[in-house]
Parts: C-alpha cells; sequence; structure tokens
C-alpha cells in the first residue's frame, strides 16, 4: 500500500519534472523570439485615407467606429514639416462649399473643429494670400474621422497629415479592433522605436 | 487621322495593361523655417509614448506576488475573510485598473501564435503571464483562479445564492473548455490576416472594466454575471480555457487543498458550502477547486487545527 | 469653343515627363527622365538626346537654341543635340522647372527659391521676378514654378497658392492677375495650389491638379473652354503645357507619362 502510494508519488513527481521540463524549454523558445515593447500602429501605405492612388472614396471612419475607448485613440496628426501651409487648406476648409466674398470657403471640413489656422512667418497685414498659415489639430476634439486625411493626401495636398495611434490613449489591445475590422490590414503592430515615430 | 486614332487605342491598351503604376510622393516641397522667415520655428509633432516598459514588469511581478498572497491565504492562513479582501484588490488593480489586459486567459492565443509563426514574436512580458500561474499550479494547485484572476473574482463576488450542479451536467459542460481551448488556438494560429483573437473578442467583463464596449461584450458579461449569482462562477469553470489547463497542471501539484478530515465530525458543512463541486465524499478534489476557501470558513474545527499537521487525502 | 484630342504620344518615358516646349517651327520638344526628346510636327520622334542630369524644363531660343533646365543647372544645346554651354548656380538654380526668352534674356524659374531668374545670354544674371512680396516669392508647395512669355513681353507666372496667374514685365514689376479660388466653379482655380502650369500664345492655358484638367482663358481673365479633363489620370501633378502658332495644345499626363495633343474644333 505504502509502496503503491510513493509509485504513485514517483510518477506524479517525474510528470511534474516533465511537464515543469517542457514549459521551461517552451518558455526559454518564446523569450528567445522575444522583442521589445510592440505597439499597434497605422501603417499609411495601407490605410485608404492616406495611401496614395485611391481617389474619390470616402474617407473612412473605421479608426473612429471600432477602437473599444471612447474617443478613439486614433487621432489625425500634421507632421508640420512637411505641411505646405497653404493659405486655402483643403483639410482646414470644405473646398466644395460656397465662397464667401472674401474669397474663402465658407464652411470648414472638420466635423469636430479640431483644426486651427493661425498665420505664421513674416505677416502681411494686408492681404491674407500673402502669408504661411499653420495648421494645428487639436487632438482632444479629433476622433480619427479622416476627412481632412483624406483631403491632405496627394496629389490634392502634401500629405502631412495622416492618422495615427496615440499611446496615452491607446489600452494596447491584445487584438485591435481596428485592426480586425480595417479592411485595408494597415494597423498592424510595429517595434515601439517605429511606432513612435 | 484613322493613324492616328489608331495609336491613341494601341497605347491606351498598353498603358492600361502596364504593371500597376508607383504613384510616389515627390520631392518634399513643403516651405521650411528658413523660406517662411520671421523668426517661425517649427513646432514639435507630439509623440505621446506607452506605458513605460517597466511599469508592465510591475505587472507581471504583481501578478507573482498576487499569486503567492493566494496561495499563504488558502494553504496557510485558511481564511475566507483575507481571500475576499484578495479578490478585491485583484479585481481593482487587474481589473479596473488594468482595465483586463493582458491577462494569462488571452495569453493562450499569443503563445500559440508564437509557436507556430515565426515572424511573430511575443513580448516577454505576455510569456510570464502566460506562465507563471501554470508553474504555480504545477506546485499549489489554482492559486490564479483563487483570488487573482479579475473575472474569476468579479464572479466571486457576486454569488448569493449557489444552486448546486448535476454531477454529469458539470462534467459535460466542462468539456466546452476544451472545445472554446481548440477553437481559440484554430482560430489565433492562421496567418496574419485572418487570425482573430475570440478569447478577447468574446471576454465577458472587459466591457466593464473599460466602461464602454461593444454590445455584444456587455451582453455576455451580463449574462454571466446574472448567472453567476446563482451557479457558482459559470465562466471559469465551463468556459474557460485557461482553466482547462490549469486543471490538467493542478493534478499534478505537490501541495493542494486540503480539508480536515475528522472522523468524528464528518459533518459535511464543506461539502455543501463548496459552490464549485470540489469536495466529494469529505475529500478535495483538488482539480475542481477553485481557491475560495469557503470550506475554511464553514469549518466549525478548521480555526484550531489550522497549524495542525494535516493528512493529505485524494 | 471646344478642343478634341487628335493624338496621344507615350511610350518615351520611364520615370518623368516634367517639361514641354513649341519652338518656331512647330517642333515640339519634351524633357522628361534624363533626355530631352524632338518630335516634329505630326508627332513622330526626330531626335533624342541625353542630359547630365534629369531634365525638369525646357525652352527653345529664337536662334533655335535648346535650354534645359535641371536641378542646379542650365545645360544649352543646339538644334541638333550638342551641348554648347552649361550655366551651373547652385544658389540661383537651384531646381529649374520653367524657362522662357524675353528679346535677348533668358528667364529660368527656380523652384527651390521660388522666384523666376533673368539672365542675360551669355549667362550673366540680371535680376529676379516675383521676390518682392512679403512672402519672398511665390507660394508653390506644388514644388514647381511655371511661367510663359506672351509676344508682348510679359511675364505670366502661376502663383498657385494664391490661386492664381500673375503678370510681371522683365523687371520684375507686378502688373496684374487674373484668375482666382473656386471650389466648385470651373471659371475658378480649386483646390490647395492651382493652377500649377501656364502657357500663353494668343491667350493663356493653364493646367490643374486633383482633379485633373486643362483650360484656356483670355487675357482679361475670361474662362474661354475646358480643354480636357477626365482623359488624364486623377493622380496626376504639375502637368506641364505648351502651346503652338496654329493653337495646338500639349499637356502632359505625368502619372501615365504621355503627351495629349489636343486641337480646337471651328464650331
Amino acid at each position: 500500500m505504502s509502496q503503491d502510494l510513493s509509485r504513485r508519488d514517483l510518477l506524479r513527481d517525474v510528470v511534474r519534472g516533465t511537464v515543469l521540463a517542457v514549459m521551461g524549454g517552451g518558455a526559454l523558445f518564446l523569450v528567445r523570439k522575444a522583442n521589445g515593447q510592440v505597439v499597434w500602429q497605422v501603417d499609411a501605405t495601407r490605410c485608404v485615407n492616406s495611401r496614395l492612388g485611391e481617389l474619390g472614396v470616402e474617407a473612412c471612419n473605421l479608426c473612429t467606429t471600432q477602437c473599444v475607448v471612447a474617443l478613439s485613440a486614433v487621432r489625425a496628426v500634421n507632421d508640420h514639416a512637411k505641411c505646405g501651409r497653404c493659405n486655402i487648406c483643403p483639410a482646414y476648409f470644405n473646398i466644395t462649399s460656397a465662397v464667401d466674398e472674401k474669397g474663402y470657403p465658407s464652411e470648414k471640413l472638420c466635423p469636430r473643429d479640431a483644426i486651427t489656422r493661425k498665420p505664421i512667418g513674416k505677416v502681411d497685414p494686408e492681404d491674407p494670400a500673402n502669408n504661411f498659415y499653420e495648421y494645428f489639430i487639436d487632438e482632444k476634439k479629433c476622433d480619427g474621422c479622416g476627412k481632412c486625411v483624406m483631403q491632405c493626401k496627394e496629389p490634392l495636398g502634401l500629405g502631412s497629415i495622416v492618422l495615427r495611434v496615440r499611446y496615452d490613449k491607446c489600452v494596447d489591445c491584445n487584438r485591435c479592433a481596428i485592426a480586425r475590422a480595417c479592411p485595408k490590414d494597415a494597423l498592424v503592430r510595429v517595434p515601439m522605436a517605429l511606432g513612435s515615430r | 487621322m484613322r493613324r492616328a486614332r489608331i495609336l491613341v487605342v494601341v497605347l491606351y491598351t498598353a498603358l492600361a495593361c502596364a504593371q500597376s503604376i508607383p504613384y510616389q510622393r515627390p520631392v518634399d516641397t513643403a516651405p521650411q523655417e528658413k523660406t517662411i522667415g520671421g523668426g517661425y520655428k517649427l513646432p514639435a509633432v507630439e509623440k505621446p509614448l506607452p506605458r513605460d516598459a517597466w511599469l508592465q514588469v510591475l505587472d507581471v511581478a504583481m501578478l507573482a506576488a498576487a499569486m503567492g498572497v493566494s496561495v499563504w491565504i488558502v494553504l496557510r492562513r485558511r481564511s475566507r475573510k483575507w481571500l475576499v479582501g484578495l479578490a478585491i484588490g485583484s479585481l481593482a488593480y487587474f481589473g479596473f485598473y488594468r482595465e483586463g489586459c493582458i491577462c494569462p486567459i488571452g495569453s493562450i492565443q499569443n503563445v500559440a501564435v508564437a509557436l507556430v509563426d515565426p515572424k511573430y514574436s511575443i513580448p516577454m512580458v505576455v510569456t510570464a503571464t502566460f506562465f507563471l500561474p501554470l508553474v504555480v499550479a504545477v506546485f499549489f494547485g489554482r492559486a490564479f483562479c483563487g483570488g487573482v484572476c479579475a473575472l474569476g473574482a468579479m464572479q466571486e463576488l457576486v454569488l448569493l445564492r449557489p444552486v448546486e450542479v448535476p454531477r454529469r451536467l458539470d462534467r459535460a459542460l466542462g468539456l466546452l473548455r476544451y472545445v472554446y481551448l481548440g477553437l481559440a488556438i484554430l482560430v489565433a494560429v492562421r496567418p496574419a490576416l485572418g487570425r482573430d483573437f475570440l478569447i478577447c473578442r468574446f471576454d465577458p467583463f472587459v466591457g466593464f472594466f473599460r466602461r464602454t464596449g461593444a454590445p455584444h461584450m456587455l451582453i455576455i458579461g451580463g449574462v454571466f454575471l446574472v448567472a453567476g449569482m446563482f451557479i457558482g462562477r459559470p465562466y471559469c469553470r465551463y468556459m474557460c480555457p485557461y482553466g482547462g489547463l490549469l486543471e490538467w497542471c493542478t493534478r499534478l501539484a505537490r501541495r493542494g487543498v486540503t480539508i480536515t478530515p475528522d472522523k468524528e465530525l464528518d459533518c459535511g458543512l464543506c461539502a455543501e458550502a463548496c459552490p464549485y463541486g470540489a469536495i466529494e465524499k469529505m475529500r478535495a478534489v483538488r482539480r475542481n477547486c477553485l481557491y475560495c476557501a469557503r470550506c475554511y470558513a464553514a469549518c466549525p474545527r478548521d480555526g484550531e487545527l489550522a497549524h495542525a499537521k494535516l493528512v493529505q487525502l485524494a | 469653343m471646344q478642343y478634341r484630342q487628335t493624338q496621344v504620344m507615350g511610350g518615351y518615358w520611364k520615370a518623368a515627363l516634367c517639361g514641354l516646349a513649341v519652338d518656331r517651327h512647330g517642333h515640339f520638344y519634351a524633357a522628361g527622365d534624363s533626355h530631352i526628346c524632338m518630335f516634329d510636327a505630326a508627332g513622330r520622334l526626330v531626335r533624342r538626346w541625353a542630359s547630365a542630369r534629369p531634365a525638369l524644363a525646357v525652352g527653345v531660343a529664337v536662334d533655335g537654341a535648346v535650354y534645359v533646365g535641371e536641378a542646379g543647372q542650365i545645360e544649352i544645346f543646339d538644334a541638333g543635340g550638342k551641348l554648347i554651354d552649361t550655366w551651373r548656380d547652385q544658389a540661383r538654380l537651384g531646381r529649374v522647372t520653367a524657362i522662357g526668352f524675353i528679346g535677348d534674356s533668358v528667364l529660368a524659374g527656380d523652384a527651390a527659391d521660388r522666384a523666376i531668374r533673368r539672365f542675360e545670354r551669355h549667362g550673366a544674371f540680371l535680376n529676379n521676378i516675383g521676390k518682392n512680396n512679403p512672402v519672398n516669392g511665390f507660394l508653390i508647395p506644388n514644388g514647381v514654378l511655371a511661367f510663359a512669355v506672351d509676344a508682348q513681353g510679359i511675364i505670366h507666372a502661376a502663383n498657385p497658392g494664391k490661386h492664381r496667374v500673375e503678370r510681371y514685365t522683365a523687371d520684375g514689376e507686378l502688373r496684374g492677375h487674373i484668375g482666382r479660388f473656386h471650389g466648385t466653379d470651373p471659371a475658378g482655380f480649386g483646390g490647395c495650389c492651382n493652377p500649377t502650369n501656364v502657357a500663353v500664345a494668343d491667350r493663356i492655358y493653364v493646367t490643374e491638379k486633383a482633379g485633373p484638367r486643362a483650360k484656356v482663358y483670355d487675357f482679361s481673365g475670361q474662362l474661354e473652354a475646358v480643354i480636357a479633363a477626365d482623359v488624364f489620370d486623377p493622380n496626376c501633378k504639375n502637368m506641364s503645357v505648351a502651346v503652338d502658332g496654329r493653337g495646338r495644345v500639349y499637356v502632359a499626363d505625368t502619372v501615365k507619362l504621355a503627351v495629349h495633343v489636343f486641337e480646337q474644333v471651328t464650331v
């Protein structure tokens, strides 16, 4: 009886040892492949809103509707170094709206009024067309709907506005809900150094 | 004229059949600081960084610590009160603060993909999250389920009047876990474009942790909460794929939960108190034990025997 | 007034098609990749020669010399394609995207510094045109400075950021402008930076991007015709345009790398 018990115990010990060894081996294998922090980021070469060549389509707002966070973690970001600083920016104004008497479109494009515009450099007080303008997107208001991104895209604009995942908002889901819904698989996992660029 | 028209047709067909036109961004033509003049300085583009790496390591440390505390509470201290305290603490930290992600249950998928897909590499933190509870289970049993798992803690705290589930039904439903496990792994290891993480998609309570979620997630969560008021921890016992893995590991456990065997006092209060069917014929069925410590609370003799040497059975 | 497309010349360019010009004899020159193609009036390739750097613009002087604008220099070839001279000036000829002539002087549009430079025929710099304003040049986020010279020696320069075509004298004095922004009216210039290119003969011919089209205006700014809109690839940008003495219009499709030729239809 006691022999049975000890045999059973021994068997159990052996199996336990094997299981632990297998787990250890598995863990080691995975750790050797391990990378640093990976984060979700929008691939601008795939995203419909910023991808070259895709014209005449509605701006895709899946980033806004699919993100599990209440105000989407994807926001439009304007890279000032690439921005043309145009007087009449198609991402700021709705250029198909009626033109007012000053020569500017009467409506703004952003449905949440997140873009602000101010003249920079040497400001010409008489002719407003004679200035460079800086366009700044307020991230607290932006919800990543992509309208401005689509309008800024080449050839209409210079493509300085793109959709980016903001890491102070992204909860880093194991499987990003936007990634699942995106028809072009534009949400990808990248090393943090790449994603935060 | 006719020649020109033919030329047009030929050229158009040739151009149309050409390979996809590579649209390229031309030379960078945006005005620079110098061009704009007037003392203009380029504003820096904000780059919010994600959570610090050390915080993720802290999460793993907290997981390990919580499991250590759970083992101590259930195997040493044998106190239900302390376990409830731990459960509340885990719910607060792993549930509402970390919003339930990453969790060992979901990490099954990451590990499965990492083993199968050479291009997918898994952060060390996730590997640790997957293996730690299993290793603890191999030695001490399902300490993770006890007071650490946020999903378990949620169900644990809403259990009002446990209804006993008939044995056969319990066993049969328990098989669902393995079906779910197989399905989750199968869907997760598909190539990158077809991959889906079912466990995350149908997580019952993460919608409550985030205070927002898709309708189907909130409904599933509500159903499990309501069911959990009467059936003890339905997700844990019948749906949780990680629970299936833990059950296998518990069979090897050296030191597990023990209840007091006492021929004089086979009162069976512990068996009545256990909502999970982990006590059969006055013996602990370790693989079903979810470390809730209700049996200790019900035992009238447990207090005095807490430090006595106990005979292990089963 | 209506135009119809008579010809499409393609297959000669692999990477870029940048500049178009027509000479007095009706020969048509195209600058693209790193070579210049010369076609006769029927559209047959007559000659082709290489340039040292990617060719961005081409212009033909009265004596038949072919001036080619490149990044950092202008190369001058004779009518047979032989290199006569090279003008190198990194500061003043950063990226020459347009070439024109007034009398004896040569005009070069420098997109890098956003100004038109005037040189006398041996290469000595005379003056800048278009620099005399608060933004210190033309507003060209699209990256190309385009202009053309009419028979009276007035320079018609496209200022896309301001949605107008401006008129300058050879000394740089701004005389006036035509055009205004409008999002939907075809007579206006839409988008953020239009028109991108301009050519002038008896009328002003312009091309636009983002909704690519070619249009004709008279000198007072009235729209006379939309030459074409749907035949170009929608991703075209900075489509070069040239007009010959008989009113034939040449427009470059910069994506499909072909030249469309239009002629006026006598109604």
